[in-house]
């Protein structure tokens, strides 16, 4: 014990670090554990423990559990095999394939249930006007297509770099001791890309049981557990049943988020590791490629559908009947949600700021190896986040904020610190990651020459960890502008921004302007995304351009 | 300028217990190397002197104040780091200035002592330039530089050289000693490089298992090592065990050996024989204290000196020659041990 309180004391004389904890750990607490406990507690133990007895509750959580199997399996099944695709050197087209598997990224979350609606539904572009069948696409059916499309770029994200970081050396050693091609592939790529599999399993799966945006949008009357939180707040004004209904959500996703962390993230990382030699990977025989390039094709038209859809809506004079080309759903859109978009903008680009400051300053933080109890729970804070999901935030900060003594509800502020705590991990791995990959010695050596600890953190690691910064910033900023799950919780007509506006005018039937709107905030969102390529491009002072 | 001091000091990792029980004394402007092999404790060492760990037990002083629990920045300590950790995105000027702006020198003054540390050095004209465009060899100069500018009163080095090569190593190294003298600093030098720490300390301290083995200048380190670790690890040496047989007489097997050693006694001994030390001769000399019969196994020509193994009485042998000429020696050949270059230690083999 004198040994240890020799050493703390040694390393605790640096005020400003001292006080940089102090201050994380109450942001922390304060907008992350504060609003997660005010949620889960507002609910009494009866009600929790009427829940069996409710058949509503009951339905709900059945259909949750459906959709993300159903969705889960099919999205990860899409995504593994476009994946297996895109890496396959003679592919053709395999550039043009993962450009297209990114597009869903970017996307508000409700868009492809919305451009389904447009292509499938009852006044379908592809349904009525080119089949002239009489589909109703709303309900699970229509919620598993739209997921699989929705989800399955997460899973070929994944999987991609699995199969990239497979040697290929070990393709070529395979064959040589005598694999055909199937056998190949069964006892070789598969056992290798199984952890990689499973973690995109469950990140997908996380997804589709958070998934708000479609599920609002197409699932008509099925019960969801993500939606329900919503239709008890805006039909009938019943905040415990909306908490109870998030609390219960809650379970199933923590528990697959912990998994993750514990078991699966693990192994990835030795999967990863040994990059050896870069051979050409062998060539793909016809019967194979083939049929693969086929699938890809596929999957890929059906992401592109989305886009022509919104975009064609967006100009389209009335969708289903009359599709001379008009310019009025823009002025239309652009009255009523233009200061929306303004204000999404200006929500996003502040939550993406102050999400990344926290995060690098978090980051820092827990690399710090002087209180490992305390950067142990900073490092926790900052990926629970993670666990949650949208709808929980959401509620959470309306239960935390809303009123006195911390009325923040009808300003801009209760939706930028909500997005930016949400979206905290994201800039906390980023800045994690990058932290690792400089060498201790060069912080020792400011310190040496006399940078106490803040100082360094200004003087080294903000200059050189600005990339993971960019991409912490971009990354939030998409997900703030393009949020829907917290921000229909904690908008009023005071602080009103775009995607809540787009879900009122998908629901009214205004279609058109929904449109429009819609793709103005993809304008939006694919010139924060070029102005970072270009910033990255045109590298980072002093350091090797990634 | 200040004497470094450190006192019975420990530093434990866990279990492992790094260093142990460490003192040593490094007197002002002396320039003593931590010597021995990876692990043995010489980095953790210095890094408590540069207060980048506490130590667990004893005490570091540094001028005669104790600075235990004083962070680096406050430590009137200079480090130059293996891998150099220069700054990747600050210029080489930015980088040598860094310390004087935390010591809030005024710029223009800043500018001066930076051109003249680079000067120093021998670098000029690479202000502007990052470190990833400059050779390793010039990095190291802007780490030295960068260490020197602040005026430390102690200069730490952590095996400065090890990513040069070897041609670079020996003019650097020369070049840091020069440097050291000129300016009269304090400094501390981290080497697993028996050559290098020979080279250029004044004084040697051979660590192993955490503990110091020997304090003493190289030319005492060297042929008159306190253990078989130091004489093994420093310089290449042919252990003999024996047995004392009366006052300046050892037997080896079949063998006496006149040894210096006037005291007698009993017990077991080992004589370290430097193969420098050893005398080849083709033919029989006339002198037959010390001289063994024996045949040569292998030779090996290393330009400078010829290195032949020797078996002996028993016994392998390493032999250097100086200068071999043309032809190098085979067959039989005898081989001399002058009595004032055997080194005894009081131990048995191990």
């Amino acid at each position: 014990m004198a040994v240890r309180a020799l050493t703390l004391k040694g390393q605790g004389r640096d005020p400003g670090l001292v006080a940089a904890f102090v201050v994380m750990s109450a942001v922390l607490l304060g907008f992350v554990l504060y609003p997660t406990y005010r949620v889960i507690s507002y609910p009494t133990l009866a009600d929790y423990l009427a829940v069996p007895a409710n058949p509503r509750w009951l339905a709900a959580m059945r259909n949750s559990l459906m959709m993300m199997v159903l969705s889960t399996t099919t999205a990860s099944l899409v995504g593994f095999v476009y994946a297996y695709g895109m890496t396959r050197e003679d592919l053709p087209g395999r550039r043009g394939f993962r450009l297209i598997s990114l597009l869903p990224l970017f996307a508000p979350p409700f868009m492809v249930a919305f451009a389904y609606i447009l292509m499938f539904g009852r006044q379908g572009l592809v349904t009525r006007a080119l089949l002239g069948l009489d589909v109703n696409i709303f309900g699970w059916q229509g919620l598993w297509l739209v997921q699989t499309v929705a989800f399955f770029p997460y899973a070929a994200l994944i999987m991609e770099h699995i199969f990239e970081a497979i040697n290929p050396t070990l393709e070529h050693a395979a064959r040589d001791l005598g694999a055909r091609e199937w056998t190949l592939f069964r006892t070789v790529t598969l056992p290798l890309a199984r952890p990689g599999i499973a973690a995109a399993m469950l990140l997908v799966a996380i997804s589709v049981l958070a998934d708000f945006g479609n599920a609002v949008v197409i699932a008509g009357s099925l019960p969801l557990l993500a939606t329900e939180a919503w239709f008890r707040i805006e039909g009938l004004g019943d905040l415990n049943g909306a908490a109870l209904s998030v609390s219960l959500l809650l379970l199933p996703t923590v528990a697959l988020f912990i998994f993750e962390r514990a078991w699966v993230s693990r192994r990835l990382y030795t999967g990863i590791t040994g990059r050896g030699s870069r051979l050409a990977r062998p060539a793909t025989p016809w019967f194979f490629r083939w049929p693969l390039f086929g699938f890809c094709l596929i999957v890929a038209a059906f992401v592109l559908l989305v886009y022509v859809a919104v975009l064609a809506g967006a100009f389209a004079r009335t969708w289903g009947y009359n599709w001379s080309f008009t310019l009025d759903h823009w002025r239309l859109g652009m009255t009523q949600g233009g200061a929306q978009l303004v204000n999404s903008v200006r929500v996003g680009a502040i939550s993406a700021l102050l999400t990344s400051i926290i995060a690098l300053i978090t980051a820092f933080l827990t690399s710090r190896r002087q209180w490992p109890s305390v950067e142990r729970t900073l490092d926790f804070l900052a990926v629970l986040p993670g666990a949650l999901p949208g709808v929980f935030i959401g509620i959470g900060f309306l239960l935390a904020f809303n009123a006195p003594p911390f009325a923040l509800g009808g300003t801009p502020w209760i939706l930028i610190l909500a997005l930016t705590f949400w979206h905290i991990p994201f800039g906390y791995q980023a800045a994690a990651a990058g932290l690792k990959q400089i060498d201790r010695a060069i912080e020792e050596a400011a310190q040496d020459l006399g940078a106490s600890g803040l100082r360094v953190l200004k003087d080294v690691y903000l200059p050189l960890l600005r990339g993971p910064f960019l991409s912490s910033f971009v990354t939030s900023f998409i997900r703030a502008v393009t949020n829907l799950s917290i921000v229909v919780f904690l908008v009023t007509p005071r602080n009103l921004v775009a995607t809540y506006s787009i879900l009122a005018m998908i629901g009214g039937g205004f279609w058109g302007a929904a449109a429009a709107l819609t793709t103005a905030l993809l304008l939006v969102t694919f010139v924060a995304v070029g102005v970072a390529r270009v910033a990255v491009a045109r590298g980072i002072r002093g350091l090797p351009v990634a | 300028m200040a004497d470094v001091r450190l006192v019975d000091v420990s530093k434990r990792f866990g279990l492992m217990t790094a260093v142990d029980r460490v003192s040593l004394h490094v007197p002002e402007g002396g320039f003593t190397t931590l010597l021995g092999p990876s692990g043995c404790g010489k980095t953790t060492t210095l890094r408590m002197i540069a207060g980048f760990y506490s130590p667990d037990e004893g005490d570091v002083l540094i001028g005669g104040v104790r600075v235990n629990d004083l962070p680096p920045y406050r430590r009137q300590t200079a480090m130059v780091f293996q891998e150099y950790a220069l700054f990747p995105h600050m210029t080489v000027l930015e980088n040598v200035s860094y310390g004087l702006r935390m010591r809030r020198v005024p710029t223009p003054e800043v500018r001066r002592r930076a051109d003249d540390a680079l000067k120093l050095v021998g670098l000029s004209g690479v202000d502007g330039k990052f470190p990833a465009r400059l050779s390793g060899g010039q990095q190291q100069r802007v780490a030295l530089a960068r260490a020197l500018v602040v005026e430390p009163e102690v200069l730490l080095l952590d095996e400065p050289l090890s990513n040069l090569d070897a041609k670079l190593r020996v003019r650097v190294r020369t070049e840091i000693r020069l440097l050291q003298q000129q300016l009269g600093k304090t400094a501390i030098y981290v080497t697993h490089d028996q050559e290098e720490a020979l080279a250029i300390s004044d004084r040697i301290a051979v660590m192993e298992g955490g503990r110091v083995q020997q304090i003493g200048t190289p030319l005492e380190i060297y042929h008159h090592p306190a253990n078989r670790f130091v004489a093994d690890f420093v310089g290449l040496a042919n252990f003999v065990e024996g047995e004392r047989a009366g006052p300046g007489r050892v037997r080896a097997g079949v063998i006496t050996f006149a040894v210096p050693d006037g005291a007698g006694g009993v017990g077991p001994v080992t004589m370290v024989l430097r193969p420098e030390a050893l005398r080849l001769h083709r033919a029989q000399p006339e002198r037959t204290e010390n001289v063994l019969r024996g045949r040569v196994r292998t030779a090996s020509f290393l330009g400078t000196l010829a290195r032949y193994w020797v078996d002996a009485e028993g016994l392998s042998w390493i032999v250097d020659v100086p200068s071999p000429g043309e032809a190098l020696l085979g067959g039989e050949v005898f081989v001399e041990v002058p009595r004032e270059r055997i080194h005894l230690l009081n131990e048995g083999g191990s």
